[in-house]
């Protein structure tokens, strides 16, 4: 079925792309009153004509294909209801009734015989058939991937010029070639020189085309695709290197038609024009094969989900990571010197560019330069890699999660690994080299798909076990976010009371509360909006402290913070424990305290601690007490106030995977 | 006719075709959005209305007969919040004590709205 609708969709794109490279060659060769030149003409409006009949046509087949896909079933392709459904509530639909509107609109107009003998006449007629093609092909834009994002409209205008783009330039390759043809032979003489106008047009217009091409290109894959990762490891990023690698041989062929034949056009008829002209016919030809093969990995494409969405699998044993040269001075220096020689060899390679005389030879030089930079460069940085090693975790970096995974690791990890992570349980000793210490920075190092699939897999040489059978997927990802919340919390060690200014970078767990019978809410709902002051806080000795933020509430609530109380004992009448005075109005959590509290003491462990987090969901700063108020009263105040005044923001923890 | 007018009058079919399309169903949703705004508002103003809240006691505020609540949604009035309520008469808060979980009835022409009966839940 996918097949199918790859195929509709690919001759659908093929001959829409045609259709505005036919139009458009006709305007861009201008008008001539040579036999040869109009019977080409008339053979190109006959071409534009039936282009937009089988569009329409194939259009209907595509049409009819993605909505027995929409709907799951076969016979809806058939089904006038769910035919009408597709078409009028979906937004796919609308596009495809005004794309497939205008191009009957074409039709019609092509079919109606006018009088173009005037100049003003002929430019009307062609330009009304480039703008109804190129309209009915733009308008695809609205419908695609790019329309599904945010920041949707310079995205779609970006789709919109790479698909008119492509009409210009591609789709105007096989009527040039025919032109070209026509013109090479001995009774087309006559057109010869509005076929070498055409031809040096068509070169310039090209040229535009790829750049506008490569720019439109590029902005879309940084939306789509966004990472190595997803260019290599999904379906999506595959077909669209395989894209690019198609790429690589109509720019050569381009290159070599600009170089070698179009300056031969205008030669001596008989010995150089004519053999250039058919040559450039031919090469032409060649790349237009080239192209309908790209379009083809483009409708491709327009069915896969963009690697952005998909989890990608990566393909290569090792990946490469700036972060193997902290604290090891020796790949550092060798990463430099390598890095040194890269550019040497780039240096060289642009003067190879530029020079005249010694071109390949200096060329050849920087190549091996080039390629003594990678070798020399590269193995330093490069890390063990797996499949999962780019995988989004499949459960996020929760409260919850993580107490659940902290009881899968006491079961399964601590006998080695330690009961704190620190990598010296006992049963670790008669490893055959002792398990990792999970606090320090070398987790850090490692991405949670990494984790993933030591977990999954084990690490047979160092005596880990696999736990795949053991463990299913979502417990894997709780002890991987467990593990994460044992790295944050040695490093939290370092975090003081006081602010760090600009400095985010110990990500707060989610956590989901609730007070009595109100609706629960996140952590994350906070995010970009509040600064969050968590308290942590014990009965009895907290209660002067407690009666000091609930006295600072209204000030703190005007700086933009929430303060949220949770009982280290978790009782679900905390609030009647807290009783009448003071009057307390923030919240006291009541619902998912527990939780909270084994993640959040993980971090701070005193018997009253506050937490401040920031409007980016990073932890900023930790007060360890025992509840005493604090001396200095508008302390908190001042750091709230600190991070109002923070301009920068960091990314959000999701984008921040470690 | 001249081929450049009729080029001219099937662009400007066109573009009157997009601006009625554009017209009409823009309208269309602005049209529905105000009468929903005008259901919403008619259903509210003026009218008084009665809801059951559930809810926690944060503070209980005597001299002035008012109970500070921490409360879910109130459907079609405000969201989930912790905010002051007058008592219908001063007996009311004497039935309840901080901390209680509670279900009280709130009665009134928004914004003057009153509990007139409160129960603790657990």
């Amino acid at each position: 079925m996918i097949a199918l609708e790859v195929l509709a969709r690919w001759a659908h794109l093929a001959l829409s792309v045609l259709l505005v490279g036919s139009a458009g060659s006709i305007l861009l060769a201008g008008r001539s009153d040579r036999p040869t030149a109009l019977a080409w003409e008339t053979r190109m409006l006959d071409a534009c004509r039936g282009l937009a009949v089988l569009a329409f046509v194939t259009g209907v087949a595509v049409l009819m294909l993605q909505t027995a896909l929409l709907e799951g079933r076969r016979d809806a392709a058939l089904d006038p209801v769910a035919l009408k459904r597709v078409l009028l509530e979906t937004r796919g639909g609308h596009v495809w009734l005004v794309r497939h509107g205008l191009l009957l609109l074409l039709a019609a107009f092509l079919a109606v015989p006018l009088d173009v003998r005037r100049r003003l006449d002929w430019r009307a007629a062609r330009g009304e058939t480039v703008l109804l093609a190129a309209a009915a092909l733009g308008a695809g834009a609205a419908a695609g991937h790019a329309a599904a994002q945010p920041g949707t409209l310079a995205a779609v205008a970006a789709d919109g010029v790479h698909a008119l783009a492509a009409g210009a330039w591609a789709g105007g390759l096989i009527p040039l070639a025919l032109l070209l043809r026509r013109a090479a032979r001995a009774e087309g003489a006559d057109a010869r020189p509005h076929a070498v106008r055409a031809a040096r047009r068509f070169s310039r217009l090209a040229l535009a085309s790829v750049l506008a091409l490569a720019a439109s290109g590029a902005l879309g894959a940084t939306a789509q695709v966004g990472s190595v990762a997803g260019l290599v490891g999904t379906p999506y990023g595959r077909l669209l290197l395989g894209k690019l690698a198609l790429l690589v041989p109509i720019l050569a062929l381009a290159a070599l038609n600009r170089q070698r034949h179009l300056p031969g056009l205008a030669g001596e008829a008989a010995s150089v024009g004519r053999p250039a002209m058919a040559g450039l016919a031919r090469f032409v030809a060649g790349e237009a094969a080239l192209v309908l093969a790209v379009v083809g990995l483009a409708a491709w494409m327009a069915l896969t989900p963009p690697a952005a969405h998909a989890a990608p699998e990566w393909p290569f044993a090792f990946r490469l990571s700036l972060a193997t040269l902290d604290g090891a001075p020796a790949r550092a220096v060798r990463a430099l010197v390598g890095s040194q020689v890269l550019a040497l060899g780039a240096v060289a390679a642009l003067a190879a560019l530029v020079v005249r005389r010694g071109r390949l030879p200096l060329l050849g030089g920087a190549l091996v330069v080039l390629g003594a930079g990678v070798a020399i460069a590269l193995p330093p940085l490069a890390l063990d890699a797996y499949p999962t090693t780019y995988v989004r975790p499949a459960v996020p970096y929760r409260a919850a999660s993580i107490v659940a995974g902290a009881a899968r690791y006491r079961e399964h990890c601590a006998a080695c690994h330690g009961p704190a992570g620190a990598g010296d349980g006992p049963a670790g000793l008669r490893l055959p080299r002792p398990p990792a210490d999970l606090r320090g920075p070398r987790t850090a190092r490692h991405t949670a798909g990494d984790l993933f699939w030591w977990i999954t897999h084990g690490i047979p040489r160092a005596g880990m076990p696999a736990f795949g059978a053991r463990l299913d997927a979502e417990a894997r990802w709780d002890v991987i976010n467990y593990v994460r919340a044992l790295a944050a919390a040695n490093a939290a060690r370092g975090l003081g009371p006081a602010v760090e200014p600009g400095r985010a970078w110990l990500v707060a767990p989610d956590f989901a509360y609730a007070v009595g019978p109100t609706p629960t809410r996140t952590l994350q709902e906070h995010r970009g909006r509040r600064i969050v002051v968590l308290a942590l806080y014990t009965l009895p000795g907290s209660r002067a402290r407690l009666a000091q933020l609930a006295d600072q509430y209204p000030s703190l609530a005007a700086l933009g913070a929430e303060v949220i109380a949770v009982p280290t004992d978790a009782a679900p009448d905390a609030l009647r424990r807290l009783g009448a005075a003071p009057r307390i109005f923030f919240p006291v959590v009541t619902e998912g305290a527990a939780d909270i509290v084994a993640a959040y003491r993980m971090l701070a462990a005193a018997p009253h601690a506050e937490i401040l987090i920031d409007r980016g969901g990073y932890v900023r700063a930790i007060s360890r007490g025992d509840g005493r108020a604090a001396g200095e009263p508008n302390a908190l105040l001042a750091e709230v106030q600190e991070l109002n005044a923070e301009k920068v923001v960091a990314p959000a923890p999701e984008a921040h995977v470690h | 006719m001249r081929a450049w007018k009729a080029a001219l009058l099937l662009n400007l079919a066109l573009l009157l075709g997009v601006g009625w399309g554009y017209a009409f169903w823009g309208l269309r949703t602005t049209r529905l959005e105000q009468d929903l705004a005008a259901a919403r508002a008619g259903a509210t103003a003026g009218a008084e209305r009665v809801w059951r809240v559930a809810g926690v006691v944060r503070a209980i505020v005597p001299e002035i007969n008012v109970l500070v609540i921490t409360h879910e949604d109130i459907p079609g009035y405000m969201p989930a919040m912790t905010m002051g309520f007058r008592a219908a008469s001063p007996g009311i808060h004497e039935a309840v004590a901080v901390g209680d979980a509670v279900r009280f009835t709130l009665q009134g022409v928004p914004p003057n709205v009153v509990i007139t009966a409160i129960e603790t839940t657990r």
